[in-house]
């Protein structure tokens, strides 16, 4: 997976969340939500569909395909990179 | 930059009128689009005294489909969307125990049901600018709910609840949401009133006196401004201290 695509979703994830920690220190795999998280909350949710949909074109119709694309930067970038092929997110 | 483009609904009645034309006087840089349904002639006579500055949106409040193609139509047009005043309302007042199931369902349909899908609708925009405010017509009558007025006193008291719930959600996102409640205002809304019982209204009313639709008007402006940033999830009535 292209580590600029990862790159420019922890990017989106500081700036538009504010988050107090740099884009570096985010890791791959590391949960958005729940223990051991980056601790983020529903808002932060609506603010990540929001931001996915302008920065990269990439809808989240409804709430289970939410749960499944927003789990890690990992998740994200494999959606936006199947949204690029045209093929199902 | 200056430029805000400001979305009031119900644009053609008293109310959306004197609030449109507070905004379009106080900056020369704002620009007003007034969603209306069907009536035009106000709004076309303030389109035509503010060239330019006027945009006429056709929409059903009640309709989600006609939300979506307004917004965007105005971020076709304009590129942003900082301010919705859901001001559009109807009421149909009767007793409860005869009034009308198919009456209860339109007045919470145009007063609540509007509201909620008019913030669903904006919600994207403001979300992804970091930046909106939304001011929402409630009424007196949601605080104070008058005999006869179920149906209006409901929906306006679930506008109330869904302004403090709303504000909570987006405020870190810089989106404020709050409502306001008016008393009697000199509208529409009480031009159908006798003389004798507007009088009697009047005399309620520790002022005395009816409020003007541009009193109401100011509020939604400061509301709107960046003053008031720190202002959200409130219901600020304006009824000259009738309660």
């Amino acid at each position: 997976m292209a580590e600029d695509l990862k790159a420019e979703i922890k990017r989106m994830l500081v700036e538009n969340l504010m988050l107090q920690v740099t884009a570096d220190e985010i890791g791959d795999d590391r949960p958005l939500f729940g223990p051991e998280s980056l601790g983020l909350d529903s808002v932060d949710a609506l603010q990540i569909v929001v931001a996915l949909d302008k920065n990269f074109g990439l809808k989240i119709p409804d709430a289970a395909v939410a749960k499944g694309v927003l789990q890690s930067v990992v998740t994200m970038a494999a959606a936006v990179a199947a949204h690029r092929l045209g093929s199902p997110s | 930059m200056n430029k805000r483009v400001i979305l009031i609904t119900g644009g053609n009645g008293g109310l959306g009128q004197a609030i449109a034309r507070f905004f379009l006087g106080k900056s020369t840089d704002d620009v007003v689009c007034l969603g209306v349904r069907e009536r035009r002639d106000h709004v076309d006579a303030l389109a035509s005294e503010f060239p330019g500055r006027v945009v006429v949106v056709t929409l059903d409040v009640t309709s989600p489909d006609a939300w979506t193609a307004a917004v965007t139509e105005i971020n076709r047009l304009h590129g942003r969307l900082d301010v919705l005043v859901n001001n559009a309302g109807s009421h149909e007042d009767s007793l409860l125990a005869i009034m009308p199931p198919s009456s209860w369902d339109r007045v919470l349909g145009t007063n609540l049901d509007s509201v909620f899908h008019g913030c669903q609708a904006v919600l994207p925009t403001m979300i992804s600018q970091r930046h909106g405010r939304i001011v929402n017509i409630s009424s007196l009558s949601a605080l104070y709910s008058p005999a006869g007025q179920a149906n209006y006193a409901a929906a306006k008291a679930g506008v109330i609840g869904l302004t403090q719930s709303l504000a909570k959600e987006v405020a870190r996102i810089g989106i404020t949401v709050n409502a306001i409640c008016p008393g009697y205002i000199d509208t529409e809304a009480v031009a159908g009133m006798k003389p004798e019982e507007k009088s009697a209204a009047a005399m309620r009313v520790p002022m005395r006196r009816f409020g003007k639709p541009a009193e109401v008007a100011a509020a939604v402006h400061f509301l709107a401004c960046s003053d008031a940033a720190y202002i959200t999830g409130s219901a600020l009535k304006i009824d000259g201290g009738l309660l």
